[in-house]
């Protein structure tokens, strides 16, 4: 049984046909990535698997689950989770806050407690600022843990947002161009962070990215989508060579 | 054993504050009573509002309405059920005030639950909206006095029982943004698409927030009707909303300590207006003119004015120092003229005074007075100049 697996997913909008029959599986422990000129469907991709968009046909299921068509919310506690494209932190939250939330989703004390301050509340929220705080070391940013997020860098930011996604302790990452915006010694960084989640936290990852050489080196396998449909998919070496994937980045020679 | 010596501590020492002032303003005639009760239930409003408003960011502004609803659900039951009552004053009163949070809930889940789904400007609207259809429709149900209102008797107000409804209505917010689960409100309020993508259920968050908002202001309400002695549709109109939402704002708003400070200030104010005497014409005209100068000086010195902050305090105490006395010479220049010699009732005045009071708050320090702050010690320790804890340099 695949861990995640797209079954002629599709989605319109209005007359546009942002995914169309997009088609791929995710074995548990893969590093998969997602690629794709700009306007290819991809992030309508990421969309319609975390619940943001209900797909119009086809089917997604997760750990043979079907999920298609489940809220955000509970696909989060289904152990989904994922960073933003255009970085969507809790800007006015400390960097620990941050964190702190993606971590909330396995909370037992009721709401009661909260209000009423009681000790099992209390020592809920410290564990979870502790556990918040082993992640942050993961990615760096324990330094930083008090600062508000909005006035981190912007790759810290990249890097927080990771960070609050593994907090929900997901099964699978879902990375949006997790490198967009970082500098090449960053992106060296981030490409040992990201295997690093998957070797030692256990996570299967599938990320996008536009940066090729990034995606070449660390992803064992590809799918490219283009015009919402899914032209290529192999490992690296298979990919670069690809005619399809070359007309579609280059366009077609005349 | 230390948590729960604070925690008993800190419950005793609000009951003894709350006695306390119950004997202080008593000692000072009904009257101010009265004023200390209001005030007491206007901070139970504004805070309360806040967590809807401030903390989780849903922008309501029918907060009146289930301040109402908690009135009347007060009002029938001691109309139905006060006369066989007799114990002590105080239990009734508890009991009321369950009775108005839990009608005030109910209303503010069948207005909480369509309505959250909005955001914004639209949200806003709805709200005003329902809240518009409460006061309506009670103001045309016969069984509820329609228009005219009615008696509720007996009129008991204790202030200390207002008071502690207050300082819970704080705890209860305070408590809650020192847990995890407050955390999940504030994301919400931050972004509602990356808190459900963390697995926060956001419609259920802004509604618990809603009910919770809505049972204090129905349990004020409660108290409300009991203190005044009567309740009618007129006294719940939007006017009261917008009030109870200039507080928020003007305290800050997320801030609780804010709401509470600004919830008193704008009460007392206006009615502290009330006693004020004959006024030049030409002494209102001058200090007219003065407090523009003010403020606009203030203005560019927040802008332009770059040196360290003690100056630029000496300096902007002197502009005031300044304006006060270019108003008094424009006073006496002014009353030369023949046309500005009469005088005006203060009592007038009260809600010219308040509107500028406002006007004035929100050009200075348009982030409310305490902004995102809350009142703690280290805070008070850092306004006294002391260096907080070292940040920690940012920099990637």
């Amino acid at each position: 049984m695949s861990l995640l697996q797209l079954d002629q997913a599709t989605i319109r909008f209005g007359g546009l046909v942002a995914v169309n029959a997009v088609t791929f599986k995710l074995e548990k422990g893969d590093l998969f990535g997602l690629i794709g000129p700009n306007g290819a469907g991809k992030t309508t991709c990421f969309n319609i698997i975390t619940g943001v968009y209900k797909p119009t046909s086809g089917e997604i299921s997760f750990n043979g689950k079907v999920i298609s068509g489940t809220p955000a919310n509970k696909i989060a506690n289904l152990g989904i989770a994922r960073t933003f494209q255009n970085i969507r932190l809790f800007k006015s939250l400390s960097v620990l806050e941050n964190v702190v939330v993606g971590g909330f989703l396995r909370h037992k004390t009721p709401l009661f407690s909260a209000l009423s301050y009681l000790p099992s509340a209390i020592k809920e929220t410290e564990s979870l600022k502790a556990e918040a705080m082993e992640l942050l070391k993961v990615v760096n940013l324990d330094h930083v843990a008090n600062v508000r997020s909005a006035d981190l860098s912007y790759g810290m930011q990249r890097r927080l947002e990771i960070a609050r996604a593994m907090a929900t302790q997901p099964k699978l990452l879902l990375l949006d161009e997790p490198a967009a915006g970082m500098n090449p010694m960053e992106k060296e960084e981030l490409n040992v962070m990201v295997r690093k989640i998957r070797d030692e936290h256990g996570m299967t990852v599938l990320l996008i990215e536009h940066d090729m050489r990034f995606v070449m080196s660390l992803c064992e396998r590809i799918v490219v989508l283009d015009h919402g449909e899914e032209i290529a998919h192999g490992p690296p070496a298979e990919i670069r060579n690809d005619p399809k994937v070359i007309a579609a980045y280059l366009g077609e020679a005349v | 054993m230390k948590f729960w010596g604070v925690r008993f501590g800190s419950i005793a020492a609000a009951v003894l504050g709350a006695l306390l002032l119950q004997g202080v303003a008593g000692h000072f005639g009904d009257f101010i009573v009265h004023l200390v009760v209001l005030a007491g239930l206007y901070v139970t409003l504004a805070v309360s509002l806040n967590l809807i408003n401030g903390i989780t960011g849903q922008f309501s502004i029918g907060h009146a309405a289930f301040y109402q609803v908690g009135a009347y659900s007060a009002g029938y039951l001691a109309t139905r059920f006060h006369p066989k009552f007799h114990g002590p004053e105080t239990i009734w009163l508890v009991i009321v005030m369950a009775a108005g949070a839990l009608g005030a809930c109910i209303a503010g889940l069948i207005v909480g639950l369509p309505s959250l789904r909005l955001k914004g400007d639209y949200l806003a609207i709805v709200t005003l909206g329902f809240g518009e259809i409460i006061r309506i429709v009670v103001q045309n149900q016969d069984a509820l006095g329609a228009s005219y209102g009615f008696t509720v008797a007996p009129r008991i107000q204790i202030v200390s029982v207002v008071w502690l409804l207050a300082i819970l209505c704080i705890a209860v917010c305070r408590n809650l943004l020192k847990s995890a689960h407050g955390l999940t409100f504030l994301a919400v309020r931050e972004d509602e698409v990356a808190s459900s993508a963390m697995g926060v259920n956001v419609t259920r968050t802004k509604v618990t927030a809603f009910i919770i908002g809505s049972a204090f202001a129905g349990a004020a309400g409660a108290l409300y009707a009991h203190a005044q002695a009567f309740i009618s549709p007129s006294l719940f109109t939007m006017d009261v909303s917008f009030i109870i939402v200039t507080m928020v704002v003007l305290g800050g708003t997320g801030s609780i300590t804010g709401s509470a400070v600004a919830a008193v200030i704008l009460f007392y104010l206006p009615e502290k207006m009330r006693d004020l005497s004959e006024i030049q014409n030409s002494k209102i005209l001058g200090f007219s003119i003065g407090l523009i100068l003010v403020i606009v000086f203030i203005r560019q010195m927040m802008e332009k004015y770059h040196g360290p902050k003690a100056t630029k305090g000496w300096i902007i105490t002197g502009g005031v120092v300044g304006g006060v006395v270019i108003s008094y010479i424009l006073a006496a220049i002014l009353h030369a003229i023949p046309a500005l010699q009469g005088v005006t009732e203060g009592s007038k005045l009260r809600m010219v005074v308040f509107a500028v009071t406002l006007i004035v708050l929100m050009l200075l320090r348009p982030q409310g007075i305490f902004a995102h702050h809350e009142f703690s010690l280290s805070w008070v320790a850092k306004l006294f100049g002391k260096k907080d804890v070292p940040r920690v340099e940012v920099s990637a």
